[in-house]
Parts: C-alpha cells; structure tokens; sequence
C-alpha cells in the first residue's frame, strides 16, 4: 500500500507536493478513518503549515495527527451516507506556495457504506412443471442490515450439486437458478451471499436432499365413488401428479359438506402412505361432500405440501331409515278484531334425515275433542325436494299448515317425516288457549361478537322447563333452534345477516307446552342508517323554530338510533344540539329574527350515522305571543296609532257564543284582538269581498266598516283604525244598544288565531266583548284620519299569500300549512306597513277559481266567526 | 508380615489398574459401536438414495427407448435386435463389493461417450424441437449424477483405494457410420445401459441387504 503510494507520489511530483493515503477509500459508517497527508519534493513547508478540509469546513486541529515533519494525519468519523471530499491544504506561507497553490492541495472521495447483513430466512422451491420437476431453483431470503447507494450490497445465490456448481448475482431478495435437469435423489447445499465493497457474508447454508426443495402439483384425476351399499361411505381415488420414481408422496385429504367451509380434516396417521384411494367413513346418507386432496414428500421434513386439489363433489347413498324427528314449531299471529290466533305450523327436517324427506304428516288434535279426535287421520304434505336442496349445511325449513285458533282453544300437533325408505318419530307441540300464560324465561340478555349473536337468560322460578326454542325472525322471516334444559346461554347457529333487526325470543317449553317468551331486538352488525330522517312539520316563531321529523322507516335504520343531532346553520355558522333518540320534534330556540336558516338532522347509530335533507326557512321578523303569532303586529299598531292607549286592564271582556253562554274573561295584556282585524284584513276581508255579502246583516256601502261592525254598540279596543271608522260613522243604532258603556267594543273571534290551529274549534264561534267604561281613543275619535290610515292598512296585505306560496312549496297544501305561511308572508310584508304600498302587492289578488279553492280553507275560519258572532244580533 | 502387607498393596493396586483397563475397554468398544452405527446409517442413506437414482434412470431409459423406436420409422424393432460392436458390456465384474461398486463407476462412465455419440447422430436426425434430444440429454446427465453418487459412496466406504476409471483408458467409439447403423447403434446402446441399470440395481440390492462395516 505505502509503495504504491510512494509510486504514485513519485510518478506526480511534477504536479503535486502533498499527497494523501489511502487514495479512494471506502469506508465503514460508524467507524473513525484516519488519513495521512505526506509532503514530496519540497521543502518550503511542514507538517505544521498544512490542514484538513471536509468538504468546505476545516477539520479541527484537535483531529490532526503529527506523523514527522512531513506528514500529517487526520482522523474523522464516518457519518453519513453520502459520499464527501477530503482535502490536504496548506498555509500560505510563502510566494511559492501561494504562486504555486495548486501543488499545495490534494483531495480524496470518501465513500460509504454499511458491511452487508447476513442473509436469513433462506428457502428455495422447485415446481412441477408438466410431468417432472422444474430444472430451475428459486429461493427467497430476507435482507438483513442496510445499504447505502455508494456501496450496494449485492447477493449471489449458490447452488451446489455433487460436482457441479452454479451461482447468479442479484440486488434483490430473490433469485433463481437453472440447473440442467432438476437432481432428483441427490444431495444439494444452497446458500446466499451478501457482498460490497466493505465485505461479504453468507447465509446458513441448505444442504438436503434436493427433493426437500420440491413442491409438486395437487393429484389429479380425483374421483369420488358412492356405494349404493355403504350410504355413509365415500371412496376416493386420484392419480399421482409425479412418477413414483422422482418422488415418493404422501397425501392429506379433507372434506366437508356442501355449502360449509368448515373441512374435516382425515387425520394424517391415515393418508400418510403412497396411496391412490381412501375411503371416508361416518359420513351422513343423503349429503353432498365437497374433497380435496393434497400430497408432498414422503420423507418427514422434507418438501413442500403442494397446493390443494380442485374440488371433487358427491353426494353419499340415501340411507335406511330416519334418524330422530322433525323439529316443529310454530308461528302465533295475533288477529285484529276477533278472539282468534293465527297459527303457522313448520317444521325442519330430522337431524339425520338419511335420505331426502319426501313427505310430512300432520295431526292437529283439539284437546277438547280428544277422544272424538283419536281417530282423525294424517295429513298428508308432499314435499318437492331438488338433488340441490340437500346440499345446503342448513337445515331447511318447510312450511306445514295454517288455522285460524280460537283464544280459547287449544290443540296439539303432531307431524312425522318420511324418507324414501321410511317414517321418522312422531314430533308434537301443544298451543294452549291464550290465557293459559306459562311462566317467561328471566334476564333475557343479548350481546353481539364476533358477528354472532349470544344470549343469556335465567330459567323460570318454580316451574320445570324440559327445553327452551330460541327464536329470531326479520323482514317476516323466522328460524330457531333448540337447547336443552340446563342451557341459560348459546348463540345463535343460524347465518345472520349485518344490519338486519332481529327480534330474539326465548320460548321455555314445559313438557311440549310452550311458556310465555321473552324478547329483545339485536343488530350483528350496526352500520349508518341509509337515510336520515324526514323533517316533516315545522312551526316558525321571531327566535325560534318547532322542528318536526319522521322516524327512519324500520329497514333503513341498520342499527338502533342513539340520538338525533339537529344542526342549523346561518351564513357560515353552525350550530347543533343533540337530542334523544325518542324525540321526533325539537324547538330551536335563540334564533335571529327575519333570518335564514338551513337547518338538517343527522340520525345516529353506532355504526354511523345518516342526515336528512337541508330545510331551510325564514325566521319571523316579530315576535308572536304564546297566544298569538300576530301580537307583534298588534304592538306596531298599537305604537302607531294609539300611542296614548288606556289601560286594557280596566276592561273586561265579554265571552260569549250564539248558542253557549260564556263567562266574562279578563283579557290578557299583549293578546289584543287586534289579531282579529288583522285577520280580516288578511283574509278574511277577501271573503267577504268574495263571499255572500248579502248574507251580513250590517251590510253597508263599505265592506270595510260593515265586516267590523259590532252589532252591539260598543266599539271593540281590538278595533283598527277602520274598523273604529266603522263604529262611529255607522253604529248610532248600535250605540243606543249599549248607552251605558262607551263604544269601544268589537266583536273578536276568540278563535281569531285558530288559521294555526284550524282543527281545534272550528264550528263553534265564541266571541268576546269589551265591556270598558274608558273614553274612546283619540284616534276613534277623529275617524277621517283614521280611515286614511285604515285604508292603507286595508290594502297592505295580499289577498291570496296562500296561493303564491303554495307554489311555492308543494309539499305544503294543508289549511294549516296554508296560514302558517300566510303568517310568515304578513311578517315579511310587515314593513309595507309604513311605505306606500307597492303595485305588486296589489296584483296579487286571487283569480275567482283560486278562491273558490281558497274559501273554506283558513280565511274563512278566520273571518267566519265574526258575521256568525253578529248574526244572533 | 511387612511383606504380606506389601503384598496386599500391589495386589490391590493391581485390582484397580484391572478395573480400570476393563472400564476403558468397555469405553472403547462402546465408542467404536457408536461410529459404526453412524457410519452405517449414513452409508444406508447414501446407498438408498444411489438405489434411487438408479431406478429413476431405469424408469427414464425405459421410457427413453420407448420414444427412440417411436421417432426412427419403420422397422424400429429391428434396429434394436442387431448386435452390435464397441458397445461396453453390461455385466458387472469383480468379486469384492469393492471391486463390484468399481466396476458399477467404470462401466457407467463408459457409456458416456457413447450417449454423446447417439446425441450427435440424432442431431442430425431428429427437429431440434424432438422429445428424444430432451430425454436423451436427460439420461445422460441423470447418468453423470448416478456415477457421482456411486463414486461418492464408494469412496466413503473404501476412502484408502484408489477412485475407479477404465482400465483400458479411453471407450472405444465405432467408426463414421451410415443412418441405419446410426439408428441401429443408437438403439443398441440404449438397450445395453438399461441392461447395465438393471445390473446396478440388482447390485445395489444385494449390498443393501449387507452390513456395510461387513463389506
């Protein structure tokens, strides 16, 4: 090394006076390098005058090593894996040098790496390729240890023949080797080497029998023999997929029935010879198998099992006779109207059917009628059973007959089964008279796992149960199953299905009469409802809204709901309250008035959850009292036209009904009847407009002081500003009537809000005077003024607001609907109150069919109650 | 009595000493049981894998002869009933299961040559693409590996004898021949190395049913 240094040196003096060694090293990351940096041909400087550079930094001189005069050694720890220059500099410390600086430096690269890992987990495999085994080996083995991108570690594959050698190189985990032919019986050492530029290393080496490294293909040709004669018997026979002579095969076989991944395994003690046949025992009569065969080496130890065969299918000989006795129950369904049940008797196949059921037997016997019944014969059922329908693992259920049973009769089943060769036992259920109420099983308890149903229960006190019938039924489908006695906890054995509700009975039957069950309803599996609930009603307020959804129907929940989460949105934000899973309506409170809101719920289960559409809606721009929705409205006049109100707390109201006396009531602060003349005005003027007028027995040249005219007298403090024109214009007569009092009293429905509760008294009218001893407004006093201002209130409103919005909203077409939106068109109208009135609110007054349509509908409540108030007058 | 005492000393003395020599013989014979019992398990495996082999070039050879008479026309019967000379013989030689197993080596050896021969002739013969190069090709290596294993057993029976090759020095290949003795000695040679298979397999038997440390 030194020489060939100082070769190089000598060979470069002309060029260069430092020179470092070693020359291109590759070096070990984690490690410390030490370099040298020798000084040739000069004497201008010394080891003192030169310096180690690592890249662009200057290495500490902490580092540098002063070998003699001349020479100059840095030691440096190898860290990373990118490689680097190592520079020798020196000082200037003269003309020459620093005329002459190129002669005064010298670098080398330094590379890095890791020394490679050993290869482990080394396994090679030979296939069967047609009807030998392939000449190529190809083995896989796990890298160990890393490699950086300057130095790879490669590896080369050796495979070692008596006599012959053979090896390929790659950078993967994997290769493969060609031999000439593939040396069956021969030994054969396989190893992998990992190599770089730092080292090499090798694997554990494989040294066996080359047939150890052998994977053949699966028998073929398996054939499966059924034996009229051995009907729990099958015979299996295949070809070997290789020559005797290469290798000598052991075989694995399993099976299973038809429809079923579970595989019986026949124990390897039994199949672990160089055979072609086997013959499977204990098999049942009358079943589909479905066989697979597999094979490998012989030798214990060595070689590959080969992958399994393709299925070989037969069913087994129906056998002799039935084995056990069907299994029958029953399904109780109530009828409406008379003391009856409805009864559906099934039934499954014996447990050992030995052969297809080609018919049932069915005797139901009336316990009343016992000895009468003795002699009635059987029922016959044939059952049409395809080769298929045996093939299924599960028992398959058959309907068997249905009667109509008195509540208080009871009877008792028998059905037996028959094969082709003969008749099963005798299987018999009792259905006691319905009071006959035998004790339920206790703590019935349910739980999901493993995507299984299990339950649990207590048995009943004092009473002797000889079996319980577990039973679940979905979508009108029922199976069961039975356990014994001691059982308080199974699962169910049935295949159930994710996201379907059972409904899980536990019947305990008391020597065949069956007790009283206990139920629950379970999920296997909850996922997200695949819809959310439907927002079907809502009721709009100032600051609030009544929400009101329809649950998800049944089959679309896929789980049980937990809760229902109500979110609504104004511009960007979002808000959401959480409610139970019982509730179906919720008040959203704290809104902003006259304001846009797009609100959804999202019904959740366990497994997720599901929203319902987006419902969007305004807001009230006033408030409405409990009472009334339009006492916001009432304020406004109020504040606009009788700034100077008295105090309605010294009237009283009068109630009373054509045809029911009522008491005097004191009317409640906030609840004005001006709702009533708002009403009218809405809709109500329109009827009458419409309506039969002659029918008003105040019938005068202006609707709109003959529509509010008391009749009594009395000017009503509910009075608008018209109708109080009305009043005093027109009800001299009136006044006389009611000298004693002064006139301010109207007629007002005391249903006047009943558009938002049509249903709640729509055919009696109750009206309710004003009995106040108070002077008349100034307003009522000056009526011209007022009726200036009562025409522009007369015609604010929009005669058919029902109409446009049912347009507008299809969904929409009840009464109720019709007035709560009528509500909502006065609010957004509202401001029209104080601007003059635009043309379109004017346009919009409904056509003669609109309002033949329109007529019996919420106007008509509203306004009704008044001409009926007035008429007994 | 100072003599009988001493007496006593080196009599007892003497008894220990015997006791100890039978100990270590019993030792002795005991170890050398154990590595002959593991010397002959490991040359039963060897001669139950060479038995092997040697049925799988039977089987193949059998099977090589069959596609031979099928890919040389008519008449491939006869080919095969000619005799012909410089063929090596068949018959295994020597008396010693030494001498037996060397001869095994020698005769098979011999016959390589004479499969490249064949080789080269039905080259010429045959479309690249027949079955009879392939089988051919595989015979003839399958046979390299049987003699391998067969000198690999013989030396780990007789490690102290010489490795066995021809005595005669090299086979002795028949001259430029015209296609009918091509094919006839084509076939020859396969039906004398299955007789020769058969022979080994016959031998191998025999010592198989031998104590190897009897050989």
């Amino acid at each position: 090394m030194i020489n060939s240094v100082l070769l190089f040196c000598l060979s470069s003096e002309l060029y260069n006076h430092l020179v470092i060694t070693p020359q291109s090293p590759v070096l070990e990351i984690g490690t410390n390098f030490t370099a040298t940096c020798m000084i040739i041909n000069t004497d201008e400087i010394t080891a003192k005058d030169l310096y180690w550079n690592l890249s662009d930094i200057t290495v500490s001189n902490k580092q540098y090593t002063k070998i003699n005069s001349s020479s100059l050694s840095v030691t440096i720890p190898v860290i990373g894996e990118k490689h680097e220059w190592l520079f020798c500099f020196c000082k200037e410390v003269s003309n020459y040098v620093y005329l002459n600086r190129s002669k005064f430096r010298h670098g080398i690269i330094l590379t890095k790496g890791y020394r490679p890992g050993k290869p482990e987990n080394l396994s090679c495999e030979a296939v069967q390729v047609k009807m030998e085994i392939s000449s190529t080996i190809t083995c896989v083995w796990k890298k160990v240890g890393r490699s950086s991108t300057d130095v790879p570690t490669k590896y080369t594959l050796y495979v070692k023949e008596l006599g012959r050698n053979h090896s390929k190189e790659t950078n993967g985990n994997s290769s493969q080797v060609n031999l000439e032919i593939f040396p069956h019986h021969m030994p054969m050492e396989i190893w992998v080497e990992a190599h770089n530029k730092l080292g090499r290393i090798e694997s554990g080496h494989l040294s066996k029998d080359a047939d150890s490294f052998v994977k053949t293909n699966p028998p073929s040709d398996i054939k499966v023999i059924s034996e009229k004669t051995f009907p729990t018997s099958l015979l299996i026979n295949w070809t070997h997929p290789i020559a005797e002579e290469y290798l000598k095969l052991t075989y694995q076989i399993r099976f299973c029935q038809n429809g079923s991944q579970s595989w019986t395994y026949v124990p390897l003690v039994d199949t672990d010879k160089y055979i072609q046949s086997f013959r499977l025992q204990n098999l049942r009569p009358d079943t589909v198998y479905v066989i697979q065969v597999c094979c490998k080496n012989a030798r214990r130890g060595h070689g590959y099992w080969s992958n399994w065969s393709t299925n070989a299918t037969m069913r087994t000989p129906e056998g002799s006779k039935l084995t056990g006795k069907p299994d029958l129950w029953r399904i109780i369904t109530k009828v409406d109207g008379v003391n009856e049940r409805q009864v559906r008797f099934i039934t499954k196949d014996p447990v050992f059917a030995n052969g297809r059921i080609q018919r049932f037997h069915i005797k139901i016997q009336d316990k009343k009628d016992k000895v009468k019944s003795r002699s009635e014969e059987w029922e016959r059922i044939p059952v049409n059973r395809s080769e298929a329908d045996g093939s299924s693992s599960q028992r398959e259920i058959t309907f068997l007959k249905q009667i109509d049973l008195a509540d208080e009769r009871s009877v008792r089943v028998y059905v037996t089964a028959f094969n082709s060769v003969g008749e099963s036992a005798q299987a018999s259920l009792f259905i006691p008279d319905k009071a006959y109420d035998l004790a339920p099983v206790e703590g019935l308890n349910l739980s999901s796992h493993g995507g299984q149903l299990w339950l649990e229960w207590k048995a009943p006190k004092n009473k002797a149960v000889s079996e319980y019938v577990v039973e679940w039924a979905a979508n009108g489908w029922t199976d069961w199953q039975r356990e014994n006695r001691t059982t308080t906890h199974t699962v169910i054995k049935g295949n159930l299905e994710k996201f379907v509700c059972y409904t899980v009975s536990v019947h305990p039957v008391y020597s065949g009469w069956t007790g009283k069950p206990a139920s629950v309803q379970a999920f296997v599996e909850e996922g997200a409802p695949l819809e959310g609930p439907e927002i079907v009603d809502r009721k709009l307020g100032r600051n609030d809204v009544e929400l009101v959804w329809k649950e998800i129907p049944q089959d679309k929940r896929r789980g049980f709901i937990t809760k229902y989460t109500i979110f609504y949105k104004n511009g960007s934000k979002t808000h959401s309250v959480t409610v139970p899973a019982n509730t179906t309506s919720y008040t959203l409170t704290s809104l902003s008035g006259n304001t846009r809101y797009d609100a959804w719920i999202s019904a959740s289960t366990i497994g997720g959850s599901a929203r319902s559409l987006n419902h969007s809606f305004w807001t009230l721009k006033y408030g409405e009292c409990k009472r009334s929705p339009r006492i916001e409205m009432s304020w406004l006049i109020k504040e606009n036209f009788w700034p100077q109100i008295p105090n309605p707390g010294e009237s009283t109201i009068g109630t009373w009904s054509p045809h029911h006396p009522v008491k005097a009531d004191t009317p409640k602060e906030n609840c004005l009847s001006g709702i009533s003349v708002l009403d009218v005005d809405v809709c109500d003027g329109k009827c009458v407009f419409e309506e039969d007028k002659a029918s008003l027995p105040l019938k005068k040249d202006k609707y709109l002081s003959e529509e509010h005219s008391s009749g009594i007298g009395g000017s009503s403090c509910m009075s608008s500003p018209r109708q109080s024109v009305s009043d005093s214009d027109e009800g001299g007569d009136m006044a006389d009537t009611t000298a004693s009092t002064v006139q301010y009293s109207s007629v007002m429905a005391s249903n006047g809000y009943k558009g938002q509760t049509p249903s709640s008294q729509p055919q009696q009218a109750i009206f309710s005077r004003s009995e106040s001893t108070q002077p008349l407004l100034d307003s009522e006093e000056n009526p011209d003024m007022l009726l200036q201002e009562g025409s522009k209130h007369s015609q604010r409103f929009p005669r058919q607001p029902c109409f446009t919005h049912t347009a507008q909203n299809k969904d929409s077409t009840d009464p109720a609907d019709c007035h709560q939106r009528e509500m909502e068109q006065q609010e957004l109208l509202e401001p029209l109150d104080f601007y003059p009135l635009e043309e379109d609110s004017e346009q919009t007054t409904p056509t003669e069919g609109q309002s033949a349509d329109w007529l019996p509908a919420a106007p008509a409540s509203s306004y009704m109650p008044q001409r009926g108030g007035y008429r007994p007058q | 009595m100072n003599g009988h005492v001493k007496s006593m000393h080196f009599q007892q003395l003497m008894e220990t000493a015997a006791a100890l020599l039978s100990l270590l013989l019993v030792m002795a014979v005991d170890s050398t049981r154990t590595v002959a019992a593991s010397r002959n398990q490991e040359c039963g495996n060897s001669l139950q894998q060479t038995l092997k082999l040697t049925r799988l070039v039977q089987k193949e050879s059998v099977d090589l002869i069959k596609t031979y008479k099928a890919s040389q026309g008519e008449m491939a019967e006869l080919f095969c009933k000619v005799t012909v000379a410089d063929v090596p013989d068949p018959n295994i030689s020597g008396l010693e299961p030494s001498e037996r197993l060397a001869s095994i080596s020698i005769h098979l050896q011999a016959f390589f040559p004479h499969f490249k021969r064949v080789y080269e002739q039905q080259t010429d013969l045959q479309s690249p693409t027949s079955p009879l190069l392939a089988e051919l090709t595989t015979v003839s290596t399958r046979s390299k590996n049987l003699a391998t294993l067969i000198n690999s057993f013989y030396q780990s029976l007789f490690p102290n004898l010489p490795v066995p090759e021809p005595a005669g020095g090299p086979t002795t290949l028949p001259p430029p021949q015209n296609v009918f003795q091509q094919k006839v000695y084509g076939c020859v040679v396969l039906k004398t190395y299955k007789e020769l298979l058969a022979n080994v397999s016959r031998e191998l038997r025999t010592l198989k049913n031998k104590p190897i440390y009897g050989i």
